[in-house]
């Protein structure tokens, strides 16, 4: 039935919990890492700090995530990847790319993939936490 | 006694009758004297005396007994006087006879030198004659000693026909006219030995080489020997000293100035004077060549010391002189030779001085001409220049004449005939047509018997060799050959040293010769360019000092000193400055040449022109430096990824972390915990941006780089901290394996990171196609038995370039399309300026390993090892 179904979307949507308004940084260096939390601190927002791609996969396993920021240069994976991953997953997630150094296509493939914003770092702050209420404000929106 | 008492007695009876008056006696005595000393000899005194004693007392018969020559036996002595015919066989049986000290009269005189009387012989036992006394009827006799001195010259004996005892004064008278015999003996003596050394005396000035001249206070001869008179001239006595000179060449040593009177030997010692050793030459008619002679005088002085006259003793040295004369000319002829007189000169003057040796004698030098096979001319002054001419260019061989055929036979030739010698057959009519008949030549050896030459000597009359020519010969060849030897040598020196000089000039070399005796210089032309000196400039050690640079000078004095003490060979780099104070940089090196003594003689150096190598050695160096730099920037640019990542964290990692503290400001919530975190982030950010700024400002510095102790392990975990996100980037795996006992190398940090970052960029390049998965790079190091490091750089990527895996070295070789081809060139230079070896060889296990090779710094692993 059409709850079968339903359940089947609700299963598979609530085998996870439901995307929170927390905003997830994926960011090797843990400078950057903190400075990015602070920001979001500073807006109200809170945020889940991931120092490593694996810890963030693990993550996403057992939790949906509504927005997250990923570093594209980081051991093991890339952001675009971890993008990548996500969409596979058929996850809403909300992406904002942040690199430090700018591959020439590493913007269009980003943005192509249904990235919200691409920042290349540093960043001005005013745009980047406009970009994080971007993404919230998707989030909730649905 | 007993028996002279008795005869005594006997003979007294007689004694008046015979006994001669007192008158008598002293007439005896007074006559005999006089007589004997009108007696020309012994003998003839004796005679007298016999004869007058007999006379006057009656004796009838008186002879004289000598000593024989041994003085063993007595004679019976010519002198006898009888007054009888009839003691004539007395007479002989004495002659016969001979008496031995104690026999006999006369025996028993010469033994007792007592006179002794016999009253009858014919009674007496101890008369060996007494037979024939008795026949002829002698009976008296006496014996009387004759004494000179001590010692019996003769035994006197008297005989009488009767029976006679001694009369004691008659024994007196008889005595004492023996004592008479005896003065006559001694004058007599003095006489014949006067005599006989007078003759003696004669003879030795007549035989005698020396001259013996003796002249009186007026200076007229007394004596002038012989062997004056062929010195002087026979009649020379014909005149007096005085006047000598005038007549007879006496001249000074130099042969020309006359002697001066008042100063000849002769003069001087009659003034009083003693003449030791002064030389005259003599020149007259009778010896027209002149002599020499050496003469000594000395003063001529009378018993009581007054001066009688002069005496000189003069010696014929013109033998010694003329061979003086030779000597010390072989002598100006080595000394023309030493000081390099022309060679025809010395040649010359060696004939010269040879045919001076002999009368008619003429001699020639010819040459063997450079190709061993024509004679040249060399010396000839007295032969006629025709023949000379002719001789000139004639081919050597075995018929040619005398010298072409020494030189070719190596052996000497002598033609004692030209005319009928087969050797001379080609070269009769020119040997004719200039005089010459005999010709006799020797070759000219050199020590190594290399023929040079020939030395030959001339005559006009047929005849070979005489001794002393063959000793002149060998005087003249030897010389001959050490002239044109000299002169070779000296050919080949100048020949040299123009190939030298030429080589010095057309390789900047400055060569000098100090001599510094004379405080004199010779320098090659390019030297007084480079030293700034003018060509004419007179050079002294001065010059040079003063062109030294003021800061080496006293390096390189001392380094001439230890030359000069060591006997060793010197070489330093120094500067000089030139005039207009233009500095150059050169090498000098030099070398002390000794004589036997060990002084020096001469320093020769040799400086060569660093400037120009100075300067190439500079320029490549900052070409090298440059290129380097240049590769570094490369580099940089390679690392964009790194560079902009690196900078761009910590940047964000600011901004935000200002942002953040803004923010919380603006809302008035700030917890200063919070507040406190962001700070010290900050400064940690800053901190991380400047060290990536200063690790690029070190890669992208320009100039020298200095050496230091260093670690390896701790250089290469900060250069993959510069390249980190160049690996994040290209999703590669770098693994280090680092040696914890690695020794520390003496090197320049950025350099061996330049090296370091172009293995690294490399690997990463080469494992770029591989999967993500696969790219792998392992960073090894480790200890080389502590005496060096290596460090590898192993990819897994595909390996070098088959057979070509030296070519990653070269110049512009690269598999990449963006790179410049210069990185491992440069990596390489660098590595091997550290005294390393960088290589690179296909891995095990595919891939490619770079490794490189560094000393292990000394001090360090020392210490260690302590």
């Amino acid at each position: 039935m059409s709850g079968e179904a339903g359940q089947k979307t609700h299963s598979m949507r609530s085998e996870k919990p439901a995307a929170s308004h927390v905003v997830c940084l994926v960011e090797d260096d843990p400078l950057v890492l903190n400075s990015l939390r602070h920001l979001l601190a500073s807006d109200g927002i809170a945020a889940r700090s991931f120092d490593k791609v694996e810890t963030f996969l693990a993550h996403i396993e057992v939790q949906q995530v509504g927005v997250v920021v990923l570093d594209i240069w980081m051991a093991g994976m890339t952001g675009l990847e971890v993008q990548a991953h996500l969409s596979s997953m058929c996850y809403q997630t909300r992406v904002i790319i942040m690199t430090g150094s700018e591959g020439p296509d590493d913007e269009r493939i980003a943005m192509q993939a249904g990235a919200i914003a691409f920042f290349k770092k540093p960043f001005d702050d005013e745009q980047f936490l406009a970009a994080v209420h971007e993404a919230l404000r998707g989030i909730y929106s649905k | 006694m007993n028996e002279r008492d008795r005869i005594d007695k006997k003979s007294d009876e007689h004694r008046k009758s015979i006994e001669p008056s007192r008158e008598e006696q002293l007439s005896l005595l007074q006559t005999i004297t006089m007589e004997v000393a009108a007696a020309k000899d012994l003998s003839s005194a004796l005679e007298v005396v016999l004869r007058r004693v007999c006379e006057t007392t009656g004796w009838v018969l008186g002879q004289a007994w000598v000593p024989n020559q041994d003085g063993t036996v007595l004679d019976c002595g010519p002198a006898w006087f009888c007054a009888e015919a009839d003691l004539k066989e007395f007479r002989a049986a004495c002659e016969g006879s001979h008496f031995v000290p104690g026999t006999g009269i006369p025996g028993c005189v010469w033994k007792s030198k007592q006179p002794v009387w016999i009253q009858d012989v014919t009674l007496e036992g101890n008369f060996p004659r007494n037979k024939v006394a008795a026949e002829v009827g002698l009976k008296g006799a006496v014996g009387i000693p004759i004494l000179t001195g001590d010692e019996v010259i003769a035994v006197i004996e008297f005989f009488v026909h009767e029976s006679r005892a001694e009369d004691e004064r008659l024994v007196k008278v008889i005595t004492a006219v023996a004592a008479q015999l005896d003065l006559v003996m001694v004058r007599k003596r003095a006489e014949e030995e006067l005599a006989r050394s007078n003759e003696i005396l004669q003879s030795i000035l007549s035989n005698m080489g020396d001259a013996v001249i003796v002249a009186d206070k007026e200076g007229k001869f007394l004596v002038f020997n012989p062997a004056a008179e062929r010195m002087f001239g026979g009649d020379a006595t014909q005149t007096s000293s005085s006047e000598w000179l005038h007549h007879y060449g006496l001249y000074l040593p130099d042969r020309v100035t006359p002697f001066p009177d008042d100063q000849l030997p002769l003069t001087r010692s009659i003034r009083g004077e003693e003449v030791n050793n002064v030389e005259i030459f003599v020149r007259h008619d009778k010896a027209p060549n002149g002599l020499w002679t050496r003469v000594n005088g000395r003063p001529l002085r009378g018993s009581n010391g007054e001066l009688l006259g002069g005496v000189i003793v003069c010696r014929d040295i013109t033998q010694i002189k003329e061979e003086e004369f030779f000597r010390a000319g072989q002598s100006h002829l080595l000394e023309m030779i030493a000081a390099s007189a022309p060679l025809a000169d010395v040649l010359t003057s060696l004939v010269l001085l040879l045919e001076g040796q002999a009368d008619g004698l003429r001699c020639s030098v010819l040459l063997l001409s450079d190709d061993g096979k024509h004679v040249r001319h060399g010396a000839a002054p007295n032969l006629p220049e025709a023949y000379v001419k002719a001789v000139d260019g004639l081919p050597i061989g075995p018929r040619v004449g005398s010298c072409g055929t020494a030189m070719y036979l190596r052996k000497p030739v002598v033609v004692t005939d030209v005319l009928t010698d087969p050797l001379w057959s080609d070269y009769r009519a020119l040997a004719e047509s200039c005089g010459l008949r005999a010709c006799w030549s020797t070759p000219i050896l050199s020590p190594q018997g290399e023929v040079l030459g020939s030395f030959a000597m001339y005559h006009q009359e047929t005849r070979g060799p005489h001794p002393e020519e063959m000793r002149l010969t060998e005087i003249g060849t030897h010389i001959a050959g050490i002239a044109i030897e000299r002169q070779r040598a000296l050919e080949a020196l100048r020949e040299s040293e123009a190939r030298i000089s030429l080589a010095a000039e057309s390789a900047d070399l400055a060569f000098w010769v100090l001599y510094p005796e004379q405080n004199s210089a010779w320098m090659s032309e390019k030297g007084r360019a480079m030293y700034g000196f003018t060509p004419h400039e007179p050079l002294t050690r001065g010059s040079f000092v003063s062109r030294i640079h003021p800061d080496e000078r006293a390096a390189v004095q001392a380094a001439f000193e230890q030359a000069r003490a060591s006997q060793q060979t010197f070489e330093i780099e120094h500067r000089i400055v030139l005039p207009y104070g233009k500095t150059r940089w050169v090498i000098t090196r030099g070398r002390c040449l000794w004589d036997e003594d060990g002084n020096v003689l001469e320093i020769i150096c040799v400086t060569i022109d660093l400037s120009a190598q100075k300067q190439s050695d500079l320029e490549l160096q900052v070409q090298r430096e440059e290129l380097a730099h240049l590769s570094r920037i490369a580099l940089i640019g390679e690392m964009t990824a790194s560079l902009g990542h690196e900078l761009n964290q910590p940047l964000t990692a600011i901004a935000n972390n200002a942002a953040a503290a803004r923010r919380f400001f603006d809302r008035g919530q700030i917890d200063p915990a919070i507040l406190k975190q962001l700070l010290a982030d900050i400064a940690a950010a800053s901190h991380r941006a400047g060290e990536v700024i200063n690790g690029i400002r070190g890669m992208a510095r320009k100039g020298k780089s200095t050496r230091s102790p260093l670690n390896l392990n701790a250089l290469i975990a900060d250069t993959l901290r510069l390249v980190r996100s160049d690996i994040l980037i290209r999703e590669t795996v770098v693994v280090t394996d680092f040696d914890s006992r690695l020794p520390d190398v003496e090197a320049a940090p950025v350099q061996i990171q330049q090296v370091l970052l172009n293995l690294i960029m490399n690997a990463l390049d080469a494992v770029q196609a591989l999967p993500p998965a696969e790219r792998r790079i392992i960073i090894s190091t480790r200890s080389l038995k502590g005496k060096s490091v290596e460090v590898s750089v192993r990819d897994f990527g595909t390996g070098l370039p088959a057979d070509r895996a030296e070519k990653v070295f070269d110049h512009f070789f690269s598999t990449k399309a963006e790179g410049m081809g210069m990185g491992l060139t440069i990596a390489r230079s660098i590595v091997e300026a550290h005294a390393g070896r960088l290589g690179a060889e296909d891995a095990e296990g595919g891939g490619a390993r770079f490794f490189f090779h560094l000393p292990a710094a000394q001090r360090l692993s020392i210490s260690k090892a302590a």
